[in-house]
């Protein structure tokens, strides 16, 4: 169990695929320390001998009556081992319902990650939510709720953050917290314009790494799961597939950025709040989804093809997709103490 | 798609100081403290804050001052140029507006009780439907010129100091029951042209329903060329300045307006003049404030060129106030634009006579000190042609 290390406030990004915790490490507030987990789980029959070697090499899980979990990272290799799917406690950026074991699962994950506010430790915690999907009732509160009570038991004073948001804030401090910060994550895409830290769009699309995962398993046969690691592993956009599969993702990841991008300009297009820009401003994109070589050059180009109504100055990547949105929370978190 | 979203105050002062901020922490820590603090305000744009509340104390204060300069100031004759008005006689310039009873006098205050998607309704009972309402050019710093002499903005605002007052000149139909079905196709009609023209703020309809058009914090393209004063300073083109309400009316139309109307047009001024701390004095008509600079005359729009119902709006008849655009630029007006009035203004006599008080003043014809005048209202009408194009193109 970590413990927090006199961290004055912590950043938690609650992702569909993945949590991550961002510490300030000592007086550079700009490096924090990340700490990544699979947000994921998979259960594996119970013997007494395979309890011990899960002592003995400190893999994280949980004892039931007649399984074992392992939850987090490791939960991947022995889902390949045993040739299963892994189980997530979320779905589409928000605790799946479908799942009996969401709340217990992600409550293993955070104890492990942050473990109980003590003392002399830190007790603020800002923790990331996403938006309410476009044209969809929001639908949140109980995710939000359900993660605010785990933090408070833990002895933490939660805040929740919204996911475009804490993008903006981890990457867009050059432009006064001004900008578009999307997140491209497992189960969603997060997207937040703001200006000068104030939040004045903010939403969600349900296209994001686990509809091309799905997708791409469903055309080819294989598991999920192992599209996801081709996906993560070597895929990149140049035009050129070595083999269906990847082929295949390219498809989706296609279908996914031109859905985004699509919902980018209507959802822009449509609000009449818009602030007046001195200037035109950044988009930052980050999260798993966005890593692939190529994908930025490739939402920019379609973003190009459309009549975008807000002028943009550059769209890059961030700096570190993978932890972005947790440095955003963090950051957000001391700026509140 | 309606899409979820709110709209900041545009603070762009912010931005140049938080750049000032190395700490990314304390960078945002400061952005959302002072962005929290506008909001908190609800309608008053930022520099309001330091607004002092009873501005015909405000008002009171430069009078007395600019009288003691001018008493003090050294009796010599200045030697007037093209180019550079004359500046001795600071005093008689100020706007004789709080000679005149009430305009000195705070709005009384008017607060929100309700809002919905689509209603606000208020304390004095006004309600203002939302469904037409529209975004526009958001309303920027505009300049602030000096009484006197300089073609250089003495200061900035950024909230709207005033209200012109329009009618619509559009198409109306007799206010009979039996043409109801007409007076709302002309209303909703009109809405949606205006609408898409961003012509006005507001527009209070037949039935005297009041809709948000244009939003407060957006210009609205009410009044191009014009010109007003109070004793702060002298506005020029007042799209930027002014908020616009408009009647649904054709002037010289049998029921010129209503008396719902009347009625809502007094709840929403004292609104207006709550929210924004308005002097009855700059509460005006388009007619007014209205200018040509092609020929320098005034009166290029003359909707509510009179019987403006002041008295029912509560405020005291400022047709008696002499246009700046007279006294501080030397604009002029013909026998067309005398007959088009019928009952000549106050004002026009006021400002004559102070036209010909400050040229006997400075030692010069009133023509030499029209055309002094003149040419310093086109140095700042250079000056916010500028401006404009700089707004408008969000620079």
């Amino acid at each position: 169990m970590k413990s927090s290390h006199a961290s004055p406030a912590l950043g938690l990004d609650v992702g569909t695929s993945r949590i991550v915790v961002a510490r300030p490490q000592g007086a550079n507030q700009d490096a924090p320390a990340y700490e990544s987990q699979l947000n994921a789980f998979v259960s594996i029959p119970y013997s007494k001998i395979t309890a011990a070697a899960l002592d003995r090499e400190k893999v994280p899980h949980t004892l039931g009556a007649q399984e074992i979990i392992v939850h987090g990272n490791e939960s991947e290799k022995f889902a390949g081992l045993l040739n299963a799917e892994i189980r997530r406690p979320m779905n589409r950026g928000v605790l799946d319902p479908k799942e009996p074991d969401s709340l217990k699962m992600i409550r293993e994950i955070l104890v492990r990650m942050l473990g109980a506010s003590t003392p002399e430790s830190g007790k603020k915690v800002c923790f990331t939510v996403p938006a309410a999907p476009l044209g969809a009732e929001d639908s949140l509160t109980y995710h939000e709720a359900t993660l605010k009570q785990m933090l408070t038991e833990l002895g933490y004073e939660p805040a929740s953050i919204n996911e475009g948001l804490a993008v903006v804030y981890g990457e867009l401090e050059s432009s006064n917290y001004t900008g578009i910060g999307i997140s491209c994550g497992g189960g969603l895409c997060n997207v937040c314009l703001a200006y000068l830290s104030v939040p004045v769009i903010s939403f969600s699309i349900p296209k994001a790494g686990d509809y091309i995962d799905l997708s791409a398993a469903q055309v080819t046969g294989e598991r999920a799961n192992r599209i996801r690691l081709a996906k993560e592993d070597s895929f990149h956009f140049n035009g050129f597939f070595a083999d269906k599969v990847q082929q295949v993702i390219s498809v989706y990841y296609d279908d996914m950025i031109l859905t985004l991008v699509s919902a980018l300009k209507n959802a822009f297009a449509a609000t009449s709040n818009l602030p007046k820009f001195n200037r035109p401003i950044p988009i930052v994109l980050s999260g798993g989804t966005a890593l692939p070589a190529g994908f930025r050059e490739r939402f920019e180009k379609l973003l190009w093809e459309q009549d975008f109504p807000i002028k943009v100055s550059e769209i890059r990547l961030a700096e570190n997709p993978l932890y972005s949105t947790a440095k955003g929370a963090l950051t957000c978190a001391l700026s509140d103490l | 798609m309606e899409v979820p979203s709110r709209k900041p105050t545009h603070a762009p002062w912010l931005d140049l100081r938080a750049h000032k901020i190395i700490d990314p922490v304390e960078r945002l820590r400061f952005l959302r403290q002072e962005m929290q603090g506008l909001e908190a305000e609800e309608g008053p744009r930022p520099r309001e804050r330091f607004r002092l509340p009873e501005r015909g104390l405000l008002y009171a204060g430069v009078v007395c001052v600019m009288g003691v300069l001018a008493a003090l100031w050294p009796s010599g004759t200045t030697q007037a140029s093209v180019g550079n008005p004359p500046t001795r006689k600071a005093a008689p310039k100020t706007p004789p507006d709080l000679d005149r009873a009430g305009l000195a006098k705070p709005a009384a205050k008017v607060w929100q009780v309700d809002r919905s998607e689509s209603l606000e309704t208020y304390s004095n009972g006004l309600r203002i439907d939302l469904t037409f309402r529209v975004s526009h050019h958001a309303r920027d710093r505009y300049p602030v010129f000096p009484l006197n002499g300089s073609s250089t903005a003495v200061r900035y605002g950024t909230a709207p100091v005033g209200i012109v007052f329009h009618t619509t000149e559009s198409q109306v139909a007799p206010f009979d029951e039996d043409q109801n079905q007409r007076l709302k196709r002309l209303g909703r009609n009109l809405l949606e042209v205006i609408r898409q023209n961003r012509s006005y703020h507001y527009i209070i309809d037949r039935f005297g329903r009041v809709y948000r058009v244009v939003e407060e914090s957006d210009i609205a393209n009410h009044s191009g060329n014009s010109v007003w004063a109070d004793a702060s300073g002298i506005y020029v083109n007042l799209n930027s300045s002014f908020l616009a309400v408009a009647f649904e009316a054709q002037t010289g139309a049998t029921e010129e307006v209503t008396a719902a109307q009347v009625a809502a047009a007094r709840m929403l001024t004292e609104m207006l003049r709550s929210r924004y701390s308005i002097s009855a004095a700059d509460c005006v008509t388009h007619a007014q404030v209205s200018v040509n600079p092609d020929n320098m005359h005034i009166g290029a729009h003359t909707d509510w060129a009179s019987a403006f119902p002041f008295a029912a709006l509560g405020l005291p008849d400022n047709y008696s106030a002499p246009p700046a655009s007279l006294y501080a630029f030397g604009f002029e007006y013909d026998s067309a634009f005398l007959n088009r009035i019928g009952e000549r203004w106050k004002g026009l006599n006021a400002a004559d006579s102070q036209m010909a008080a400050e040229a006997g003043s400075e030692g010069l014809p009133v023509a030499r000190y029209r055309g002094i005048l003149q040419h310093r209202y086109k140095d700042i009408l250079g000056t916010m042609k500028i401006w404009e194009q700089q707004a408008e193109g969000g620079g």
